[in-house]
């Protein structure tokens, strides 16, 4: 998994919430399966060059909200799929769709026009 | 309580009638990789260098593992690693010998791990001190302040010469060392970006005063940008970190509205940096 994950130091966002985000999109996006294996701390941490107390803080966030699960001893694994984290699917669209309200807005594109060409790109 | 490693407690020190350091307060603990940020003369070689004893505060004190810094015992001398801005010495000495009699002052040298740096980062032992690249020459000074496994590591501009690939593998050694050592380093830069990535909590200083010092996250966090029209607005919930007509830099943050804004931005550590210095 670590090919699918990294991070920006210079991006608005704190590195352990880009990886935090990044490993919820391989969970909802399914190229990460219950029952899969992270691999440990200290190896997420020397591939993306950064500070294991960074991911064991966005690993632990993970598990405490259900996603993924930590037993003594085992490494730690996707967790079962639960009804929360199908509405995450369209909450994770939230920070983009935003950013796109606002750009629209500076621009003076009203709604009805936004929504259009939603749909007429979505077609291409 | 564990003690701190180094501990800065009102520590002001001026130079030619020039105030460097205003009262500054801050303690290391094992674990912490602080990153202290600041601009060219804000103060960062200084308070570095009263850590090591080589200048004296004129107020306020500095404690090494509990002892004063310009009065710390020769055994407690051994647990400190320092890499200067301006590297070096042991000109006209071979890279072996500069490490043989390097290595003769620390009793808890380790030579495998002083052998796998050499290698990694290609340094034959029989170059001239005096052949070596900038780059190789900061390379050589971190083995040498790193290879007894410090229990404090004090690094000014450490990285600044290193390429890329020598700085990530370097990165994971500072961790080995605070996670595994529980050692503490403190570290100045100018590089954001390897800031954000490696520290653990950031440590920001402007003409000569600790702005805010705390975890790296929880900066990044509560630290917010916001503009308004109208430069009466209440603030007085936060630490306003810097006020201008139109906007203002606050700490503390955690997702209210402040009636009057215009907008409430979160900003990147460089970000950061350049607003505070606007």
């Amino acid at each position: 998994m670590l090919e699918f994950i990294n991070v920006n130091p210079n991006s608005g966002d704190p590195i352990y919430k880009q990886l935090h985000e990044q490993i919820v999109r391989l969970i909802v996006g399914g190229q990460l399966a219950t029952g899969d294996e992270l691999p440990s701390v200290r190896k997420i941490a020397d591939h993306l060059a950064v500070n294991p107390m960074t991911v064991s803080r966005a690993i632990g966030q993970l598990v405490d909200q259900g996603w993924l699960e930590r037993r003594r001893g085992q490494a730690t694994r996707v967790a079962q799929k639960t009804t929360q984290k199908t509405d995450q699917q369209e909450t994770l669209l939230f920070k983009a769709i935003d950013q796109l309200i606002q750009q629209a807005q500076q621009l003076d594109v009203p709604q009805s026009t936004l929504s259009e060409l939603i749909k007429k790109r979505w077609e291409l | 309580m564990t003690q701190p490693l180094l501990s800065y407690k009102n520590v002001c020190k001026s130079y030619q009638q020039r105030q460097i350091l205003n009262n500054v307060n801050l303690d290391i603990e094992p674990g912490m990789v602080v990153g202290l940020l600041g601009k060219n003369g804000a103060g960062k070689t200084t308070l570095l260098r009263n850590a090591l004893g080589l200048l004296t505060p004129e107020q306020g004190s500095v404690h090494v593992f509990g002892e004063k810094s310009n009065e710390l015992s020769a055994h407690n001398k051994t647990r400190i690693g320092y890499v200067a801005q301006q590297t070096f010495g042991y000109e006209g000495f071979k890279i072996a010998d500069a490490l043989a009699l390097h290595r003769s002052f620390y009793p808890d040298w380790d030579e495998v791990l002083e052998n796998k740096w050499l290698t990694r980062f290609e340094l034959n032992p029989t170059t001239a001190i005096n052949d070596l690249s900038i780059g190789q020459r900061q390379t050589l000074a971190l083995i040498m302040a790193m290879a007894y496994r410090p229990k404090l590591l004090i690094l000014d501009e450490p990285v600044a010469s290193l390429d890329p690939i020598a700085r990530r593998e370097f990165m994971g050694d500072l961790f080995d060392l605070a996670l595994d050592s529980d050692s503490g380093i403190l570290f100045s830069s100018h590089i954001t970006s390897d800031i954000e990535r490696v520290a653990s909590h950031i440590a920001l200083i402007k003409d000569g005063e600790l702005l805010i010092m705390d975890e790296l996250d929880l900066i990044r966090d509560t630290v917010r940008k916001v503009s308004f029209a109208d430069s009466r607005v209440d603030l007085s919930a936060y630490k306003v970190l810097n006020k201008q007509p139109n906007s203002a830099i606050i700490y503390g943050y955690t997702g209210q509205d402040i009636a009057g804004s215009i907008a409430i931005n979160a900003l990147s550590l460089e970000q950061l940096f350049v607003e505070l210095h606007g």
